[in-house]
């Protein structure tokens, strides 16, 4: 049989990656709280600042984490890996630990955060995305080493 | 504290939410993005462009909320969701492509409570 130019592609033609499959979910949860924590995080600082600096300040950081681990979910290369697993990881650690901190010391939180109350505000969702993130990346470590 | 007034909030809510249930459905029948949830994402566009258009008449009117730079930013990411969600769903060939599409209509009902949070005056 001669070799055609338009040979049916072989059916990996669709390489997997971290942003196909259940990742094109996680990659679009991902841009969403990249976005709003971003916009509200601008927006508060930008205009009132002094209510709450530490709070404003964790969020714009949550901002910066979540656009780091959208984009390197998105690329899907093995150093993007690496660095959405170092991304996953601090947002993880963050919303542990200023959702502990919220709770035990109000007065630094009279505005909420993203990840004030590990979460709440958002139907912890802060909380469990990293979760799926850091297994989603793992299960891609197993599959392509 | 969720209370939402007024007929369009209500409708863009249950929209959204009808949406997410018809696309979650699809995915747990495995199936592609059709021309049925395209259908379905465009009605939500069509009311989510109407909410708009409702709030920058009031908007033109003179009234302003409080938070006037987070009810732009709203006006602006709003009628977005569908149209993003729906090339980022198109492009997954899996039954992953309406999960995304459940998101959008999920994270529209969500908008629209926190939207009438910001300024409740949308009684249209």
């Amino acid at each position: 049989m001669p070799e055609h130019a338009t040979a049916p592609e072989p059916a990996t033609s669709q390489a997997a990656s971290t942003r196909t499959g259940p990742g094109r979910v996680l990659v679009a949860i991902y841009a969403l709280f990249a976005l709003s924590a971003t916009a509200r995080a601008s927006v508060q600082i930008a205009t009132k600042f002094d209510n709450a600096p530490v709070a404003y300040l964790l969020s714009a950081f949550a901002g910066v984490v979540y656009i780091l681990a959208t984009v390197t979910l998105a690329a899907g290369s093995p150093a993007a890996r690496r660095i959405a697993v170092i991304s996953c990881s601090v947002e993880l650690a963050g919303v542990l630990a200023v959702g502990a901190w919220s709770l035990a010391d109000r007065a630094t939180f009279p505005d909420a955060t993203v990840w004030s109350g590990f979460g709440s505000g958002y139907g912890f969702v802060p909380l469990v995305l990293p979760v799926f993130g850091l297994l989603w990346l793992r299960y891609f470590r197993r599959r392509r080493p | 504290m969720f209370r939402v007034n007024g007929t369009l909030p209500t409708i863009v809510i249950v929209a959204g939410l009808a949406l997410a249930g018809y696309a979650l459905l699809m995915t747990a029948l495995n199936r592609r993005m059709g021309i049925g949830l395209l259908a379905a994402l465009g009605a939500l566009e069509i009311l989510l462009l109407v909410l708009v258009g409702v709030i920058v008449a009031r908007l033109a009117g003179g009234e302003r909320p409080a938070g006037i730079a987070t009810l732009i930013g709203y006006l602006i990411a709003m009628p977005l969701v569908p149209v993003v969600a729906g090339f980022w769903g198109l492009l997954e060939r899996s039954r992953w492509g309406p999960a995304v599409i459940a998101v959008a209509g999920l994270v529209a009902a969500v908008l629209m409570v926190r939207l009438h949070q910001v300024w409740p005056v949308i009684h249209a």
